[in-house]
């Protein structure tokens, strides 16, 4: 089980190299544990993270593709739907035909348009949903001094 | 007369049973105590409490002083059980159950809270060690390109495991730069503008 679990994540490690999505990078941690992960996902355009470079961290369980990974963002991010320590790939969209590229595609839109009916951060929803300038404000200095700017 | 005034007898019961009932109520504090600490003292540690709660700073105080009572104040036990991954929600405490929350963590959790986020997120030159690779372009703007088109010849898989290694980590550090570069390139143009 365990070794079909590597060998999928190694082939999807292949694919991201060679070729990967826009503004994602990912792979895992080092090759001697195929199922810790992290990945860089670049802001959305057009949204306050544009510009951001946010780091995250994948685990994968050992009966991977059958269970999803769980990510967790290893910055700070101020977003409707991440928890501050935590955030959970939503399991009940999951599905074994599913990937990492499409993990990291889809919590890239994710970014671009938050989910407000299921707020994980709620102050970061309430402020998204009504005080826009000001949640816009602060993703952009979080962006900044991710850079070191 | 005998029946106006208390007899000796009668004063000396009045005493002694006032002073039982005196005893009654201002003793429970002590016994009290002594009986509820039977199962491995209903103290819990308050540096416990605390460092259960900088490890897991998602965790409510009171959920934590909880756990530490159920299993004897064991410190090792409910961490144990925290990073196990299974969460303290399924003994949430009663309503009722309002332990008096070491004034302590107050002011502790005030400082620690405050220097945290930038400690355990440091930016991402700090994180990758990059602080040598910024290219301070501000006057060469060739520089810049230099670099970037130096980086455009990416290899993409390799057979060697730590050519792989090398080049997945070349790749991550080029696109913290190129955003930063970017960033930078916005911000010059936004100042020759104004």
């Amino acid at each position: 089980m365990t070794s079909v679990a590597s060998k999928r994540l190694f082939q999807e490690y292949k694919h991201l190299t060679q070729d990967p999505p826009e503004g994602i990078t990912a792979g895992p941690v080092t090759e001697d544990d195929l199922f810790v992960w992290e990945a860089l996902i670049e802001g959305p355009e057009g949204t306050p993270f544009e510009g951001g470079i946010f780091p995250a961290e994948l685990k994968f369980p050992k009966d991977y593709p059958l269970m999803p990974p769980t990510m967790r963002f290893t910055c700070d991010i101020w977003h409707p739907n991440d928890d501050p320590n935590h955030y959970e790939h939503a399991s009940e969209r999951w599905s074994p035909i599913q990937s990492v590229e499409k993990i990291l595609i889809s919590v890239m839109s994710m970014l671009a348009e938050p989910n407000d009916e299921s707020p994980a951060n709620v102050d970061a929803a309430r402020m998204w949903r009504e005080r826009r300038p000001d949640f816009e404000r602060k993703v952009k200095a979080d962006v900044r001094r991710a850079l070191g700017l | 007369m005998a029946e106006q005034t208390l007899n000796i007898p009668q004063l000396i019961a009045v005493v002694l049973v006032g002073f039982l009932a005196i005893r009654w109520f201002l003793s429970p504090a002590s016994p009290n105590q002594n009986a509820s600490s039977r199962n491995a003292g209903r103290q819990v540690n308050p540096a416990h409490v605390e460092q259960i709660a900088q490890m897991f700073p998602q965790l409510d105080r009171r959920a934590i002083v909880w756990d530490l009572l159920r299993n004897g104040g064991s410190l090792q036990a409910t961490t144990e059980r925290l990073l196990s991954g299974r969460s303290l929600d399924t003994r949430q405490p009663p309503t009722s159950f309002q332990p008096p929350i070491p004034l302590s963590t107050a002011p502790t959790a005030s400082t620690s809270t405050t220097p945290k986020p930038s400690a355990a997120h440091p930016d991402l030159i700090t994180r990758y060690n990059l602080s040598s690779k910024i290219t301070t372009p501000p006057s060469t703007p060739g520089a810049s390109d230099v670099t970037s088109s130096s980086v455009e010849s990416k290899p993409g898989w390799s057979a060697n495991r730590n050519e792989r290694a090398e080049i997945l980590k070349r790749r991550r550090e080029e696109m913290v730069l190129a955003a930063r570069r970017k960033m930078e390139e916005k911000d010059r143009k936004a100042q020759s503008a104004a």
